[in-house]
């Protein structure tokens, strides 16, 4: 296996999370209550409601060099 | 620029026995606008609020993060907490290193400790452009509607009628009873509808 | 139902509906319309004797769903609450074609107004609390193999109430519709329309468990040496002194319990034949009925969304209304100041129902407690001097909370006046929708500004 190869197999993509206070946030919050384990690579921005996502905030997160944007809501 | 403030929680062993919570104060203190960083084993128990809010004073703070659980959890706490601390209830923002964090990355604490400090970092970002505010204060006319006359609206009618404020109860039919009042006995008492 | 007429703080307007609503937490107005009644009620004394003489008597009794029959000028039921009738124009020959007045004529007290015109009247109120209670589902048009509602002796359970009712149509006897003997074997079939992802509704109605065991007690406790057949997919009976009362009807009234579906039901001479399975036992089976209960799912009323539309909050792909949260917040809405009671939340019993609705009425006496309230400031606000007015935030507001405003300024020593967004902070959730739609970014929502959460995005993305 290469060097590169093997970056790839360990490559994690960094995701940035837009989430909805009242749902996706409230079910990330019962996902670590019920302890349910997921990559750590997830950074989530709590947000009032998904409509507050601007797409701008979306376009910044891949210019400053994110792999993936999830809006939840 | 702000004088920010952040409180590091351990939540007992919740967050403390997963992430390495001093070694996240220390990258903590190096963030632009941190004055002061604490560590606590529970920042929402009274001995934590206590000090979270003598740190305030004697610091100087002007704007808090709780790196702790989550907002929906314990917010309103430390809204309150920094509000007895002279400070305004919206300058406070949390990090949520526990659902979040250390609870869903038990198996890789390493990685964990690595997320707790930019979940730190970027609620110190958010902190630094928080601004105070105020909320303000709207009339409330003391008259209630409810909107069906079964049981339920009944029940609800009599309970706030029964404080002493007027209800009206706007019901489509030419009785008020609703379903209830087409029962025969209801269980599991076998007692009559009306 | 009588002390909430008699009860000095609470008003009654019966044969009335909700016409709009404006207005926030607080300090709603809304706009109710009085349908005519074409009877007075401050004459009227609910003698009753206008609908003794009334010579239109076949009308079909809403109350009886179906199984009785009421004049054109009625009272739903006996111990109506106002026990005063109304005139129902749809059947009554005087406002059909102005051939009767025999009510107007014997009426003692003079109350009967065929001129009557529905009446708009808006008042103010603080806080809305929504008791619009539930229907049950419309199986004949969904279960063909039930017969679709064509056999008369296949009935519901609201009917099969009225059956049982002293008040009702036949005085409390059972006896079945179609040649109105008294059936010796009733067939109960229970989660028809429920739990049914196919057909019906995949949610459990929760009430039905415990009123077919109910029904099943009354059959055999009314008709002596009669047999009760229930069908059933499962039996669940979670309350205080339920799985006793069901256990009693089985064990104590004999009621026989088979698990299974029924495939088809048919008519066969003065018979209905039910065919079904006993999954229990792994055998077809099939019994020879004298009359069919179906306990159906219950399912919001017909008009339920538009009257969640009409008040401003939301609803669920059922129609139910969604509460704030399902275990935090059960009897608000998301819309502030508006609360739910009983059923239109979805499918309750009758202690379920209470309990809510004294929940209710308790958030709402707890909002009165004050003479102001405190808003959440976290709102959105504009920049008047960026907005340029295009209102595109205005439609995509769910909360209906943005309005044009016009501001004159002077510019260049003219005074100009021009219109701008402005937001309603009583009725502004802070939900932020109106600051992505906005272009010039003339809207930000106070606590998540634009710049707040694109720090937080710099952050996140070191």
């Amino acid at each position: 296996m290469s060097v590169k190869e093997k970056d790839v197999a360990n490559w994690q993509p960094k995701i940035l999370g837009f989430a909805c206070n009242w749902c996706s946030y409230a079910g990330a919050d019962v996902c670590g209550v019920s302890r349910f384990q997921h990559p750590s690579t997830m950074r989530v921005v709590r947000v009032p409601c998904s409509g507050r996502v601007n797409p701008h905030f979306v376009l910044r997160a891949f210019q400053r060099g994110i792999d993936g944007v999830l809006v939840g809501g | 620029m702000k004088r920010i403030g952040v409180f590091l929680c351990w939540c007992g062993s919740n967050i403390g026995g997963v992430v390495d919570v001093p070694k996240v104060a220390e990258i903590t203190r190096t963030f632009p606008g941190v004055a002061f960083v604490q560590e606590n084993k529970y920042t929402c128990s009274e001995p934590g609020q206590a000090a979270m809010v003598q740190a305030i004073k004697e610091h100087k703070i002007d704007a808090v993060v709780v790196a702790s659980c989550s907002p929906r959890m314990h917010l309103p706490t430390f809204q309150k907490a920094v509000q007895t601390a002279g400070l305004n209830p919206y300058m406070v923002e949390m990090a949520n290193l526990r659902e979040h964090c250390s609870w869903v990355h038990s198996a890789e604490p390493e990685n964990a400790t690595q997320k707790a400090v930019e979940l730190v970092r970027k609620a110190v970002a958010k902190v630094a452009k928080l601004e105070p505010l105020f909320e303000s204060y709207i009339p409330v006319t003391k008259r209630a509607l409810v909107i069906g006359g079964g049981i339920a609206g009944i029940q609800t009618a009599l309970d706030i009628a029964d404080s002493g404020h007027q209800v009206v109860i706007v019901e489509k039919e030419a009785t008020i009873g609703g379903r209830m009042a087409q029962l025969d006995k209801t269980f599991p008492t076998l007692d009559c509808g009306a | 139902m009588v002390a909430a007429a008699q009860h000095p703080n609470i008003t009654l307007y019966t044969y009335s509906q909700v016409e709009s609503v404006g207005g926030y937490i607080g300090n709603f107005e809304v706009t109710i319309r009085k349908n005519a009644k074409y009877v007075d009620y401050s004459k009227c004394t609910g003698c009753g004797m206008c609908e003794t003489k009334c010579p239109t008597k076949k009308v079909t009794s809403e109350f009886d769903v179906g199984m009785g029959q009421r004049t054109a000028i009625y009272k739903p039921f006996a111990q109506a609450v106002p026990n005063k009738p109304v005139i129902d124009n749809k059947s009554c020959k005087k406002l059909i074609d102005g051939k009767c007045g025999v009510c107007e004529k014997v009426c003692p007290a003079g109350a009967i107004n065929y001129e009557d015109q529905d009446e708009l009247v808006t008042e103010k109120f603080g806080a809305i609390v929504m008791a619009t209670g539930f229907d049950l589902i419309d199986w004949g048009k969904l279960y063909g193999e039930y017969g679709g509602g064509t056999i008369p002796d296949v009935i519901d359970g609201l009917q099969f109430e009225r059956l049982v009712n002293a008040g009702g149509p036949t005085g409390g006897k059972i006896k079945r519709p179609s040649d109105h003997e008294v059936p010796q074997t009733v067939v109960f079939i229970k989660c028809v329309g429920s739990r049914d992802v196919l057909k019906g509704k995949s949610y459990c109605s929760r009430a039905c468990c415990m009123y077919t065991a109910k029904h099943a007690h009354q059959v055999l406790e009314k008709v002596k040496g009669s047999d009760v057949y229930i069908f059933y997919m499962d039996v669940r009976t979670p309350g205080k002194m339920y799985d006793e009362f069901y256990m009693r009807t089985r064990e104590v009234d004999g009621a026989k319990y088979i698990r299974g579906q029924v495939s088809k039901i048919f008519q066969d001479g003065n018979k209905v034949i039910v065919r079904g399975e006993d999954t229990l036992v792994g055998q077809s089976v099939e019994v020879v009925a004298d009359m069919v209960v179906v306990e159906t799912a219950m399912v919001p009323r017909p008009d339920a969304v538009q009257v969640a539309q009409t008040v401003g909050f939301s609803y669920d792909k059922d129609g139910w209304y969604t509460e704030a949260h399902p275990k935090l917040r059960p009897v608000e809405t998301n819309t502030g100041g508006v609360f739910l009671s009983g059923c239109c939340q979805g499918p309750k019993d009758v202690p379920d129902s209470v309990a809510q609705a004294s929940a209710a009425a308790v958030k709402v006496v707890a909002m009165f407690s004050k003479d102001q309230m405190a808003t959440n400031p976290q709102i959105a606000s504009v920049n008047e001097g960026t907005c340029v007015g295009c209102l595109l935030c205005k439609p995509i507001c769910p909360y209906k909370a943005i309005e044009a405003k016009e501001i004159t300024e002077r510019v260049h020593g003219q005074s100009v006046t021009r219109t701008v967004a402005s937001v309603n902070s009583g009725l502004c959730q802070g939900c932020g929708a109106c600051t992505a739609e906005c272009r010039s970014g003339s809207i930000n929502l106070k606590g998540f500004t634009n710049l707040q959460l694109l720090a937080e995005v710099d952050a996140a993305c070191l």
